[in-house]
């Protein structure tokens, strides 16, 4: 697969990302969708791995409909393409089943989602504890829970979903440990009106859980996890509304054979940033977002960033976010006058308007609090990769690292396989904490390919010496 | 006002960090002003090859004299930035490979270099990780690497030792002549002052002599390096290709460091900002070429640095033309293997010390045009 | 249909899903520990399950993959990702 042109590659195929081909197709955008998963469908709509009988979720139903409006559509979807790099005006180079290849279109659009973030606490690392978003991943695709008995545990949504999952799974939930309080959720209550089904499906979680028995404990905090010689044994405490643990806070303590745990989600920026794009720091979410115009477009020209990627806003302002960003490409490329794209989007805006407010109060629920950092040991893990603890970050800081580019170099925190999208919040929200400075001035880590670790032989394939292109010789 | 320096240094890599720590250390209150964090340019993200394959004949002494230095660090420096002794070797596949290969050691070896022709099986008992297509080999028992990403470290913890003045996140915007002193200006802060000047800015060493109205055209070069994630032991020494364009070695971490010289896209203004993937391929095909088992590593990052060259390939390294008290040091082809030596050469001609090899008069390569305005600064 | 298929994982022999990913096939196989962290020697699990944390790498017939990103398929030898010898 060499060099294709096209008008328009949309990288990653989750609800925006369908929205946005499918959208931009339809107007006449000769359009390729590029996904590394086997299916379309992103977090929430993702794809069963196999054809074991499971559960018919909403979630599976609309993701359904929405893998076959694709095939019914004329976008080109191409699956198990692992994106890795984005250069020239474009040029978007992926790894697939076939080898590298490549594919050059003037139009991008990056609908890449969210990751998880997960404030490490001592224990974090041993092998039963997931994050939240992998039980989800576990639930929805393979139809089992990550144990036979998993303490739940974090902040935001995806507690009670991940939950109520494990118990219809045949699962046992141990208790479910929310950072929030019964107040804080309430307070939601008037940005969640708008969304009544959403509402009422919470209540029935709520339900759900009471019934099995579950134990919930809000305003407490997972504060280690340790491994037994049966399982792991996982310690919360209450902790304020800051997330500090409350002094003479009983501690209890539960056995279990796995936790999912997770504090949030951010959008992924490795592309954006690769791109030098402009970005902003949200200080409501506690993320880094792109900065974004109506018709989301970047600072960068022909590159665009709908759902999560941009900010998580949920999975309804996702797939209006897509459509939007689909329209807006079709502007740019004059396949629509701007009456004619104004009329389209004006209706879409007053819908998004509405989820977007729904998803930013899920947003704030999801936002980690200070006392969480400040409650990480010293001997704490906090890059995974490689081992980094807050001592060894805490004393480069110390020494003079400010930045969180500086940091790395000093102490190979972000330099490992993930390139810090595990550590890289962590390890700026403790440098600002360190300096009492702030996340604008610790920065985010540099950009680069490859967006994924490359296979050395799957990116070579097999050569010849004389199949090598040599630049002329260095001079003596 | 506070009192001016003794003398201030703009530009906190290899160059401009040596040259102000044996300065400070030699009694000068010194200033060392970067518009970012030290050694976070060329000095913090170079390979870290100490080998002579590849450096320019003419510079081999110097090299030879930075490659001690930096095995040395522990004592001089006072910290040990990874330095580490290893054989060094450049192969050849075809026969125009080895006709460079022969012609170039020959030429090195003049200069200094202990290089002397192998062949393939003893190349193959130094590395035993080597490609056995290899039809010729070149062997120099000085080579070795440094971790480049600790350099800042280890010097920001000398530079305050010895007492100087760091001023990191301080973009100097132009300098000024006033009174026997020099006023540098820096966005957003007070000018600073001192009696001395040392201009180190690498790549953009162009932009800061024309602060001064001198014109030194400065070429800008992108080298792309590729790192792999930890692998088992595949490799032990400092590898290239007698063409140059590979540059190969392990850490002790189990990554493995692929440079060359091949080339990205970027300026002297936004920085190396992208890599070119037909240029990656290339790059890591050369090294799986030369280490087979490199096969079964992963890329985990690449990146890009930006190197600088003068119009006659050789250093700027003394005082400048006209200006008095005023000095120049970068240009330095593999500077950061020659870097701790060069910095020591001009803290010596400053401090009126006989410095142990010349220095590189940058008066040769000023241009008679007008220089470069301010609105040129990076 | 779905099919349970035999594969090992350092030579103990295992039972999954085809059509598993190589992570959640490990998991309800019983095997959690994945690798050991190169600077710690910590033990390690699939942590993401999505391709971003690289913490379930294994070797695959040889080759170094992501266990989450790998689908199942019948007689594979999976090995731990641990890397050996090599320095903090
Ligand atoms: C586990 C989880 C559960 C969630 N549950 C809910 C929920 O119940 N309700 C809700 O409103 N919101 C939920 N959210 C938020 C949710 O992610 C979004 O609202 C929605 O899925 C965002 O859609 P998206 O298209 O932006 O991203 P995603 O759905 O995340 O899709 C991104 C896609 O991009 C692909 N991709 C990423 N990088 C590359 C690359 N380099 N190369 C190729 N492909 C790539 C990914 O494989 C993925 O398929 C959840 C999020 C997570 C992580
Ligand atoms: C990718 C790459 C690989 C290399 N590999 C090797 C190798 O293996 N072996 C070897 O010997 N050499 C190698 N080199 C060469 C070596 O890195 C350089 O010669 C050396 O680091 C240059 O040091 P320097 O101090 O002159 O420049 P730099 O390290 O670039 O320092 C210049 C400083 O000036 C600062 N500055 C710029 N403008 C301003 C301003 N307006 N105000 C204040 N400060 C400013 C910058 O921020 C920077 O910190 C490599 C170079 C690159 C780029
Ligand atoms: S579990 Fe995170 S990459 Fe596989």
């Amino acid at each position: 697969m060499n060099g294709r042109a096209t008008d328009l590659v949309v990288v990653g195929a989750g609800p925006a990302g369908a929205a946005a081909a499918m959208q931009a197709a339809a107007l006449g955008v000769r359009t390729v969708l590029l996904e590394d998963e086997a299916a379309a469908g992103g977090q929430v709509y993702r794809a069963p791995a196999t054809t074991r009988d499971m559960a018919r979720s909403p979630e599976r139903r609309q993701g359904d409909a929405l893998r076959a409006a694709l095939a019914g559509s004329s976008v080109q979807v191409e699956h198990g393409q692992k994106v890795w790099s984005v250069s020239g005006q474009y040029r978007v180079d992926v790894l697939g089943p076939q080898g590298p290849g490549h594919w050059q279109a003037p139009a991008l659009i990056v609908a890449t989602g969210a990751l998880e973030r997960v404030v490490p606490f001592p224990g974090w690392t041993l092998p039963g504890v997931v994050g939240l978003a992998a039980a989800t991943i576990l639930l929805k695709a393979h139809g089992m829970a990550p144990g036979e008995r998993t303490l739940v545990a974090g902040a935001g949504p995806l507690l009670a979903a991940v939950a109520v999952g494990i118990v219809k799974a045949g699962g046992k939930v141990a208790a479910v440990v929310d950072l929030a309080t019964p107040g804080e959720w309430a307070a939601c209550l008037p940005a969640m009106a708008g969304r009544p089904d959403l509402l009422a499906r919470g209540a029935g979680w709520l339900a759900r859980l009471r019934l099995a028995g579950v134990p919930i404990l809000t305003g407490h905090a997972l504060a280690a996890v340790a491994a037994t010689p049966d399982g792991l044994r996982a310690t919360v405490q209450p902790v304020d509304s800051l997330g500090r643990p409350i002094p003479g806070g009983a501690a209890t303590s539960f056995e279990v054979d796995a936790v999912a745990v997770g504090h949030g989600l951010i959008p992924s920026t490795d592309v954006t940033r690769l791109l030098r794009v402009e970005h902003w720091f949200d200080p409501a979410s506690v993320t880094w977002r792109p900065a974004l115009d109506a018709g989301f477009r970047t600072t960068r020209a022909g590159v665009y960033v709908a759902g999560d990627g941009g900010g998580v806003l949920g999975v309804a302002a996702a797939g209006l976010q897509g459509r939007l960003a689909g329209l807006a490409v079709a502007l740019d490329l004059g396949r629509l006058s701007q009456v004619q794209h104004d009329a389209r989007a004006e209706k879409l805006r007053r819908k998004l308007a509405r989820a977007a407010r729904f998803g930013a109060a899920m947003a704030r629920m999801m936002a980690p609090r200070p006392g969480q950092f400040a409650a990480i040991p010293a001997d704490a893990i906090v890059c995974r990769c490689e081992d980094v603890t807050r001592a060894e970050i805490e004393e480069a800081a110390a020494e003079g690292a400010c930045e969180v580019n500086q940091l790395k170099a000093w102490t190979r925190c972000g330099m490992g396989p993930c390139q810090g999208r595990v550590c890289g919040d962590t390890a700026a929200a403790l440098l600002a904490q360190f300096h009492a400075s702030d996340r604008e001035t610790t920065g985010l880590f540099t950009g680069r390919t490859p967006l994924r670790p490359l296979p050395l032989d799957q990116l070579t394939g097999e050569y010849g010496y004389a199949d090598i292109t040599l630049p002329p010789p260095a001079p003596l | 006002m506070t009192e001016a320096f003794d003398v201030a240094v703009v530009g906190a890599g290899v160059m401009g960090a040596t040259t102000a720590l044996h300065l400070a250390r030699a009694g000068m209150r010194t200033a060392l002003i970067d518009r970012g964090a030290i050694c976070r340019e060329a000095s913090g993200v170079n390979a870290g090859t100490l080998t002579l394959h590849m450096t320019r004949a003419v510079l081999i002494p110097y090299a030879i004299r930075g490659r001690q230095l930096w095995l040395d660090a522990p004592d001089w420096l006072g910290m040990d930035a990874g330095a580490r002794a290893t054989p060094g070797l450049s192969v050849a596949f075809t026969p125009a490979e080895r006709d460079m290969l022969e012609h170039r050691a020959a030429a090195r070896r003049a200069e200094g270099a202990p290089i002397e022709l192998v062949t393939p099986a003893q190349a193959r008992a130094i590395e035993p990780g080597l490609n056995g297509d290899i039809i010729a080999a070149a062997h120099c028992a000085l080579d070795g690497h440094v971790t480049a990403y600790l350099t800042g470290r280890a010097y920001r913890r000398a530079l305050v030792a010895a007492g100087a003045t760091l001023m990191e996140q301080h973009p100097v915007a132009g300098i000024d002549r006033a009174g026997g002193q020099f006023a540098i200006r820096v966005a957003g802060q007070p000018a600073v002052r001192a009696r001395r000047l040392v201009l180190a800015g690498g790549v953009w060493l162009e932009a800061m002599l024309g602060w001064l109205g001198l014109h030194v055209p400065v070429k800008c070069l992108i080298n792309q390096l590729v790192v792999t994630e930890r692998m088992r032991p595949v490799m032990r020494s400092v590898l290239g290709i007698a063409n140059g364009l590979l540059s190969l070695k392990q850490f002790e971490n189990g990554t493995v460091l692929i440079g060359g010289g091949w080339q990205g896209i970027g300026d002297p203004a936004r920085g190396g900002v992208e890599a070119i993937p037909d240029n990656l391929i290339g790059n890591v095909r050369l090294a799986r070429a030369a280490i087979p088992a490199l096969a079964e590593g992963r890329v985990a990052r690449i990146w890009l640095g930006l190197e600088s060259e003068t119009a006659d390939a050789l250093p700027m390294i003394g005082p400048l033309p006209g200006i008095g008290d005023a000095y120049v040091i970068g240009c330095v082809h593999s500077g950061y293997t020659s870097g701790p030596f060069m910095g020591k050469l001009l803290a010596d001609h400053i401090l009126d010390r006989e410095p142990e090899l010349p220095l590189f008069d940058p008066a040769r390569l000023v241009q008679p045009q007008r220089a470069a305005t301010l609105e040129k600064t990076p | 249909m779905p099919q349970r298929v035999d594969f090992s994982f350092d030579g103990v022999p295992l039972t999954g899903w085809a059509g598993d990913n190589l992570a959640a096939a490990l998991m309800q196989a019983g095997t959690r520990r994945l690798r050991d962290s190169p600077r710690a020697g910590q033990a390690r699990g699939a942590f993401c399950l999505m391709g971003s944390c690289q913490e379930c790498i294994v070797w695959v017939d040889g080759a170094r993959r992501e266990a989450c990103r790998t689908t199942l398929h019948a007689g594979m030898a999976i090995r731990s990702g641990t890397i050996a010898d090599v320095a903090v």
